[in-house]
């Protein structure tokens, strides 16, 4: 035992440390999507299986407006606004017309937008992979020996906490926050109150949606990686994970969660020998079962208490 | 009321009309296997498309698995999406058992019921805990790591990786008892009809494939049959009162846990038949005919027959198994771009299907059929109300 801990912290520490650099690099943008899944999730109670695509789809429409000659960021921009417009459309078409409580059609509707958005993505920019550009400077921040952190790492982990710390502020200095936060607190005594529910719900689709193409067209921006239709559904099972394992309604549980995933599938696979690489997918579904099991409620989350 | 009592004098002609109904349609299946045994597709406008019975059989086995999802979703009402699974390990325990041991199709159900049904009632343990969307996501998660497991190195010898694993060394022979040969000389010499038949005798491979339809309509029969009379038996009414108010059937007495790990048991076996008789259908399991996409169709299925009817799984398993191809061989239609045809124009339609009946019609199409019938019904009985007021 001793032997094989020297082994991983001595002769292999240059192994070890680039694959944290991995894990926190991928962790922040599975943290990303699981923002959205968890804004949604505080406000409806409902997990939107089409977030991926939706964020996708963003990310595509990015790339679209790139092409057409508007500058990277601005046309991030553009792709949050445009998605963030759609998803409101959505939301107010397809979703404020059940009941909350009743999962099983919402799960149904959102499945369904998840087909069809991802065959109008497929449809119009092909299944071919498509290079993304760059969002941050290329190279590596930090180079020691054989480890390099670069600078997309501490760009895209830095990017997920600005939008967490952007999304507090939202949710607890503004009236709108407040609204949200009524909401999601109690549906039926906000209303009472005089909130305006639906669209205080269709803002959270909105920002859940901005927030998703801002974390897929990050994940796509890194460099090894290419932009095609299919992308997200792997990293839809991982950020959903991140987000049970964080709380479902917590958006700082979403950062804890997307780390700790990344670092399930980068660290921690790569170190248990019976455990083959291809198994992270596997891993991060086992790892989702034992919260769901022995903590619903997550890490952060706050516990479901129901009067029957 | 009184237009049942008009309906059905009594019972017994009551059975009898049931009776006749089954066998009409039985008929009626044997007609079209034996119509589309040689030809299979039918075209409209510049575009053919398949209508074989490959992929009829396909949509048995589809069915099948669909029917699953009405125990499980539509009658006891857990959100499990990860069907896919297990129509995934039915097919590859098949295809293992039929590859490298060369036992015969309908021995390795044997193996295959039990195996799933156990293994549906593992994976539904933590169901007893884990409930509503949450279950949902599991699942969803449970259906999308089953390629990758198949794809496994250390599974290679039993799954044959990437490449999937052929039973193609199984031919389903037609017995030689069954009169094949003269049913469709029969056929052949009716008046008008005779044309649809084909003509002379069937060649081996036709039979064989006529066999697996007779073969694979039975099973899909009897697993109705079975499931039929689950529901509307002392667990299946536990299933429903589960479904309808959880905490109410705890308090009149109902088991939650064995009821619910019974019916994850039931849908995961129904699965694993399905999956079963698809690789005999196709005679290869390979890892990507059961990703995830796949259990999401099968929800679209399940959706678009109707949730909690038996007869929606039937439609639900055609629409998987004839919109996703036809709409891929439609090559051409007016007004409509090319390039909306050449994508994935069949997961677009099926989302669409998916989106538009659940927000309209949410009983799916058996429903909105019953309906239908009962205002025309309604209509009638109205009409002898008034024929009675006026004598």
């Amino acid at each position: 035992m001793t032997l094989s801990v020297r082994r991983i912290w001595g002769l292999n520490m240059d192994l070890f440390l680039q694959r944290v650099f991995d894990a926190i690099t991928n962790g922040s943008t599975y943290a990303l999507i699981a923002v959205a899944m968890v804004l949604i999730f505080k406000a409806t109670t409902l997990i939107n299986f089409a977030q991926g695509e939706q964020a996708i789809l963003g990310a595509f429409a990015v790339l679209q407006l790139w092409y057409w000659g508007i500058p990277m960021w601005g046309a991030v921009i553009l792709g949050m606004l445009f998605s963030a417009a759609l998803a409101a459309g959505l939301e107010r078409v397809f979703i404020r017309k059940f009941d909350p409580a009743d999962h099983l059609p919402l799960v149904i509707i959102t499945l369904g937008l998840f087909l069809v958005i991802n065959a109008v993505a497929a449809i119009v920019w092909r299944f071919d992979p498509q290079s993304f550009p760059e969002l941050f400077p290329s190279g590596n921040a930090f180079t020691y020996n054989n480890v390099r952190l670069s600078w997309y790492s501490i760009f895209a982990f830095g990017s997920c906490v600005l939008v967490l710390i952007v999304f507090q502020t939202l949710l607890t200095r503004t009236k709108t926050g407040l609204a949200f936060r009524a909401v999601s607190s109690n549906l039926e005594s906000s209303r009472l109150s005089g909130i305006k529910v639906g669209p205080t719900l269709q803002f959270g689709w909105a920002l859940a949606a901005a927030a998703g193409t801002l974390g897929a067209s990050i994940y796509a921006a890194n460099p090894v990686l290419q932009i095609e239709p299919s992308m997200m559904l792997r990293a839809l099972i991982f950020s959903v994970t991140a987000a049970a394992l964080g709380g479902l309604d917590s958006l700082w549980g979403a950062l804890i969660g997307g780390l700790t995933i990344g670092f399930v599938q980068s660290v921690v696979v790569q170190y248990i020998p019976f455990i083959p690489n291809e198994m992270s997918l596997s891993a991060a579904v086992v790892v989702l079962l034992i919260v769901l099991t022995l903590r619903p409620s997550g890490v952060l989350g706050t516990k479901a208490v129901e009067r029957v | 009321m009184l237009d049942r009592l008009q309906r059905n004098g009594s019972p017994a002609s009551e059975r009898n009309y049931q009776i006749a109904k089954w066998i009409c349609f039985t008929i009626f299946l044997l007609l079209i296997a034996f119509a589309y045994v040689d030809v299979g597709t039918i075209s409209i406008g510049s575009n053919n498309y398949n209508l074989s019975l490959i992929r009829l059989n396909k949509a048995i086995a589809y069915t099948i698995a669909i029917l699953g999802l009405q125990v499980v979703i539509g009658y006891t009402g857990q959100i499990a999406l990860g069907q896919s699974f297990f129509f995934g390990t039915g097919a590859y325990v098949s295809a293992w058992l039929i590859a490298d041991h060369s036992w015969p199709f309908l021995l390795t159900l044997l193996i295959v019921i039990p195996s799933c049904f156990l293994i549906g009632m593992i994976l539904g343990l933590p169901a007893l805990r884990i409930r509503g969307l949450y279950l949902a996501l599991l699942t969803f998660g449970l259906a999308a790591v089953f390629p990758s497991i198949v794809k496994l190195d250390k599974l290679y010898g039993y799954t044959g990786g990437a490449g999937g694993k052929l039973t193609s060394n199984y031919k389903f022979l037609a017995p030689s008892w069954l009169p094949f040969d003269e049913v469709a000389q029969a056929l052949q010499k009716l008046p008008l009809l005779g044309d649809f038949f084909g003509d002379g005798p069937l060649s081996t491979r036709e039979e064989s494939r006529l066999w697996k339809f007779i073969l694979f309509s039975i099973l899909a029969a009897l697993c109705f049959w079975l499931v039929h009379n689950l529901i509307h038996s002392r667990p299946g009414r536990a299933m429903r009162a589960i479904r309808d108010n959880e905490t109410s059937a705890a308090v009149s007495g109902v088991n939650l846990a064995i009821t619910k790990t019974l019916s994850f048991g039931v849908a995961s076996a129904l699965g694993g038949v399905g999956g079963a008789i698809y690789v005999a259908e196709i005679g290869i399991a390979s890892p990507d005919d059961f990703s995830s996409l796949v259990a999401i169709y099968l929800i679209v299925g399940l959706v678009v027959g109707g949730v909690g009817t038996l007869p929606g799984a039937v439609i639900g398993g055609l629409i998987y198994a004839l919109v996703p191809d036809w709409a891929s061989s439609t090559q051409s239609i007016s007004f409509v771009p090319e390039r909306w045809l050449q994508g994935p124009t069949g997961s677009l339609i099926l989302g669409i299907l998916l989106i538009v009946l659940t927000l309209f019609l949410p009983g799916g199409i058996v429903m909105g059929w019953r309906r239908l019938k009962a205002m025309i019904r309604n209509n009638k009985s109205h009409l002898a109300i008034k024929n009675l007021d006026k004598a």
